[in-house]
């Protein structure tokens, strides 16, 4: 039995050793891009899937592990792997201050705050000159002295999984049977003795500390940090990503990520309007499936 | 202890206590103010004047989650089980409530939360989603998840609402079963008379939010202030 629930994900971290031999660096690229949204897709669900705190500031912590680690190489001279930590410790600590902000909010209005900060912490980066470097972006080191597109591909796969791993632990643990008391019901919770406060917080902060994380690493890999890290439009993709693969579930996010990353490279020739397309689909799929992919599958397993 | 809204005071200076293993029950005309007091103990919102003791401490001010950590437990008179969550993870969050200091094995937890669904009646049911339990059922569900956090007091908020008379049969031994095997006090509003009166030590009467009257089960039914309170003046 313990030996059955770890081989799929053995198996999969094997084969996923293998695109660096194999892909070319165009199709690499791809990949390591489908690990970022992994990571941010994945830790967007345990926010708005466990918790229901369905959030629209998560791309822009991740803008905040991007600026603030650019910004530390840029003007300290910062290693970029430290300032990739303190990315993701400012994420957390700004989690930690709108998920307070917004504890008394639940459904539409906590998303319009969220919304809301995400759009100010945008148009403050595009405007500023001096520090961020506006709409010009901001230039940064990469993560190795040599660029390496296989040596990127592995770190980002580490993190992932790393992150993944967490999160898997967590939403197993009596932490995550918490959370989904709270996303069920909170005022049912609250009279079971749950600190619901702490649990809505605690998610807030904890998610936004990964997303601050997966844009240090991405902006690093990218070399260059533009106010499009932060935006909306990034924010519909992993929101579209999650619910197209499955909502509350842990691999949906994951699945999602891919087929949506892959997905997009064919149809980029249509330009922006790939985005509209997933956020079609992604509305069709919260009105008739509401668990995603995953649903789908587990109810066709369950017919058989 | 007072409560207004607006303009509307929902209770009136109205005082009691409860003795330790007793069950008190708490009946009034529609509006009289049951769910109110409930609330206010509940600390689901804090009471204009007057003060809650429990064990002699005052909990006015506490928030909820803390006032059912001091042990005060109490079920929803619309039932509320966590829908999308299997019956024995429903009752793992009562336990998980209790914040205890010292660390327990999930699996002992577990082993408890499954006892309690056994207490109530729900044995077999442990991984069944509380969305797919009948009304009685999600009704224990709810009285096993209270259990589950430890109370040394139980509300319960019409919990035979909705039951067919041998369903009131079987709830009423689950309520005397918490009492003896738990020695848990119990306050609970009800408006099925029959129940209510053979199950309860004590009964408080309410009506526009003040106590009319308060005894046996048998001195409030011949009351002439309750029976005017339920059936209006005699002249009217």
């Amino acid at each position: 039995m313990a030996f059955k629930k770890y081989c799929l994900p053995i198996f999969l971290i094997i084969l996923a050793i293998f695109p660096p031999l194999v892909l070319s660096p165009y199709w690499l690229h791809v990949m390591i891009i489908s690990l970022f949204y992994v990571m941010m897709a994945s830790s967007w669900n345990l926010l708005a899937g466990f918790t229901g705190q369905v959030s629209f500031a998560h791309a822009a912590f991740s803008g905040v592990g991007a600026y603030v680690s650019g910004m530390l190489a840029v003007f300290l001279g910062l290693s970029p792997w430290m300032g990739i930590l303190l990315g993701a410790g400012a994420g957390a600590l700004l989690g930690f201050g709108l998920g307070f902000l917004c504890i008394r909010m639940g459904g539409i209005y906590l998303s319009l705050t969220t919304l809301g900060f995400s759009e100010i912490l945008r148009i403050i980066i595009t405007n500023e000159e001096k520090w961020t470097r506006g709409t010009m972006g901001l230039q940064t080191p990469g993560l190795f002295a040599h660029y390496s597109k296989a040596d990127t591909y592995y770190l980002f796969l580490i993190v992932t999984v790393l992150i993944l791993f967490f999160i898997y632990r967590f939403i197993h643990s009596e932490w995550g049977v918490t959370f989904r008391a709270v996303l069920n019901d909170e005022v049912a919770a609250s009279a079971s003795g749950i600190n619901t406060i702490q649990v809505r917080v605690l998610a807030f902060a904890l998610t936004s500390a990964m997303a601050g994380l997966a844009g240090g690493l991405y902006g690093h890999y990218l070399m260059l940090i533009t106010p499009d890290i932060p935006s909306l439009g990034q924010m519909f993709l992993v929101l579209a990503m999650a619910v197209i693969g499955g909502m509350g579930s842990f691999a949906g996010p994951i699945i999602g990520s891919f087929v949506l990353e892959i997905l997009s490279e064919y149809i980029r020739v249509y330009g922006e309007y790939h985005v509209l397309l997933f956020g079609l689909v992604a509305l069709a799929v919260a009105r008739f499936a509401p668990e995603g992919m995953m649903g789908i599958w587990a109810k066709s397993r369950g017919r058989q | 202890m007072t409560k207004s809204f607006g303009g509307l005071t929902a209770v009136k200076a109205v005082d009691f206590h409860l003795g330790e293993g007793e069950i008190v029950g708490l009946i009034g005309p529609n509006g009289a103010g049951k769910t109110t007091l409930f609330n206010l103990i509940g600390g689901i919102f804090p009471a204009d004047t007057g003060a809650v003791l429990f064990n002699g401490r005052g909990i006015k001010g506490l928030k909820t989650f803390e006032i059912c950590r001091l042990g005060i437990a109490r079920t929803f008179q619309i039932v509320r089980p966590f829908l999308k969550m299997s019956c024995l993870e429903n009752v793992l969050v009562g336990i998980i409530g209790r914040n205890e200091k010292q660390r327990r094995k999930e699996e002992e937890k577990k082993g408890e939360a499954g006892e309690l669904l056994k207490f109530v009646g729900l044995a077999g049911e442990e991984k069944k989603l509380a969305h797919n339990l009948t009304l009685i059922q999600k009704k224990r569900l709810e009285m096993a998840r209270a259990l589950a956090t430890r109370p040394k007091v139980l509300l319960l908020d019409e919990v035979l609402a909705g039951l067919n008379p041998s369903e009131i049969h079987q709830a009423l031994e689950l309520i005397e079963a918490i009492r003896s095997e738990h020695r848990i006090t119990i306050f609970w509003v009800e408006h099925v008379m029959g129940a209510i009166m053979k199950a309860s030590d004590r009964i408080i009467v309410l009506d526009q939010g003040r106590k009319i009257k308060e005894g046996k089960p048998g001195e409030v039914v011949s009351d002439q202030r309750v029976i005017e309170a339920y059936l209006g003046e005699p002249d009217a």
